[in-house]
């Protein structure tokens, strides 16, 4: 099943960037090296089973941009699943950004009138911490009433943090197929083996595609920050030879597991209870690796 | 899967009557899950020498077995005989107690018991309770060999 996202804004606002740290393993301060894209890039990302991220990263400067709406209008906006709209948060020229916006809404409207869409108010990092909530609420409500009558979502991104492992996870979340049966599945995993938690992430990605919780954490932006983490650890891992495939962790009063769970998940167990023993747990995820399998090549198609 | 809690009470039902520790490993020799008397330090060191000594004894057995199944294993107390000669039992009289080791499916079971604890019920105690453990755990290793 492949899923066509259009990845739009303008030029220099980070499209590029953001896809190369999210689907390409670069880190956030290799991306100076990449130029401006030309036209259309196409990638082809393969998410859960056979889920296919068709990803059309569409050069932003202006001349391109006519010719989308113009020439290309149909070839672009036909069958889009997912519109992801980048704003730069520091452009100068908000009018003009927001005339290009609403012009590929409404060929959107024209075309796919079902695709989800998503803005992305990015370069959040250029911003004073203090300010960015109000900044980020004033422009998600303008693009709001821009967008009407799409309904739409947006998040504050920057490549320097979590907040963009957070935003595609959203993205990503809402592109799943039965993501509630695998939910099920997981909070019955973390019943069984006595988790406090326990998360499925996407293998080459890291992205949190579901989550199970049985005991709350104070911190809500925890699981792209273990994105993110991991990621460069798994980075880290590979200019050494070496391919990560599982981790332990363990204190005093936490133990955190880091396991292959099927050929495109990854799973974390957090476990809080010293008495249990980590051959235990490691070999409860081992049982539980085929019923997920199955679990992913019979529902996760469509 | 395995409830690591749940298992650990049956356990505890056998750490009575003499028996200072009962611990369930992997094949690895890691423990699973372990009830002792004394403190977690000494459940991981009998975890290690039991594993060890389990192993130890199998590697010895097994070829014998797979050449030719008609020569019997004199070695363990193993009371399988005909069949399947693979070693199904140890009981080892040391100076500061007596240890039985026996399998369930894959894992391995090991009780730990004071010396005044006759071999007899010792082994009695080991055999009820892997019986009692057969049957759920067969459920759980057939998942484990196919996967890893």
């Amino acid at each position: 099943m492949k899923k066509k996202v259009l990845l739009m804004g303008k030029s220099g606002s980070g499209k590029t960037s953001m896809r190369s740290i999210i689907f390409s393993n670069y880190i956030a301060r290799d991306t100076r090296r990449l130029g401006a894209t030309i036209d259309v890039e196409h990638s082809h990302v393969r998410f859960l089973g056979n889920l296919v991220l068709n990803l059309w990263d569409c050069g932003g400067q202006e001349a391109f941009m006519e010719n989308y709406f113009a020439a290309q209008r149909d070839h672009i906006f036909r069958n889009v699943e997912v519109l992801i709209y980048v704003f730069d948060v520091e452009s100068r020229e908000i009018e003009r950004d927001m005339h290009y916006y609403q012009d590929c809404l409404e060929a959107i409207l024209a075309n796919s009138k079902d695709a989800k869409i998503f803005c992305l108010i990015h370069k959040m990092d250029l911003v004073q911490e203090e300010v960015r909530a109000n900044i980020f609420n004033e422009r998600y409500n303008e693009l709001k009433t821009r967008s009407e009558p799409l309904k739409i979502s947006a998040f504050a991104t920057s490549i320097w943090d979590e907040t963009l492992y957070k935003a595609w996870s959203s993205i990503v979340y809402s592109l799943i197929p039965n993501v509630r049966l695998l939910e099920t599945h997981l909070q019955n995993f973390a019943t069984i083996c006595e988790a406090d938690e326990v998360v499925l992430f996407e293998r080459t990605t890291f992205l949190v595609i579901s989550h199970s919780t049985r005991i709350e954490h104070p911190d809500i932006h925890r699981f792209s920050k273990i994105s993110n983490y991991i990621k460069q650890f798994k980075l880290s891992c590979s200019k050494s030879q070496a391919q990560f495939k599982s981790m332990e962790i363990r204190q005093a009063n936490f133990a955190a597991f880091f396991d292959i769970l099927t050929a495109n998940t990854y799973v974390m167990v957090i476990m809080s209870d010293p008495t249990v023993e980590s051959a235990a747990t490691q070999m409860n995820i081992t049982v539980a690796r085929k019923h997920f399998e199955k679990l992913e090549t019979s529902h996760m198609t469509r | 899967m395995l409830k690591p809690k749940v298992i650990s009470q049956v356990l505890q039902q056998a750490t009575t009557g003499g028996v200072k520790a009962t611990l369930l490993l992997n094949s690895e020799g890691s423990p699973l899950v372990f009830v002792s008397e004394a403190g977690d330090r000494d459940a991981r060191v009998y975890a290690a020498i039991a594993s060890n000594v389990w192993s130890t004894f199998e590697k010895n057995t097994k070829p014998l077995t797979k050449e030719d199944p008609t020569i019997g294993s004199g070695v363990g107390s193993g009371n399988g005989g005909g069949i399947n000669n693979a070693l199904k039992f140890l009981l080892v009289e040391c100076e500061e107690g007596n240890l039985a080791i026996t399998t369930v499916t894959n894992m391995l079971l090991c009780l730990v018991a004071r010396t005044d604890v006759a071999l007899g019920i010792l082994k009695a105690k080991t055999d009820a309770l892997a019986r009692h453990l057969e049957e759920p755990f067969q459920r759980v290793s057939t998942y484990t060999q196919s996967s890893s």
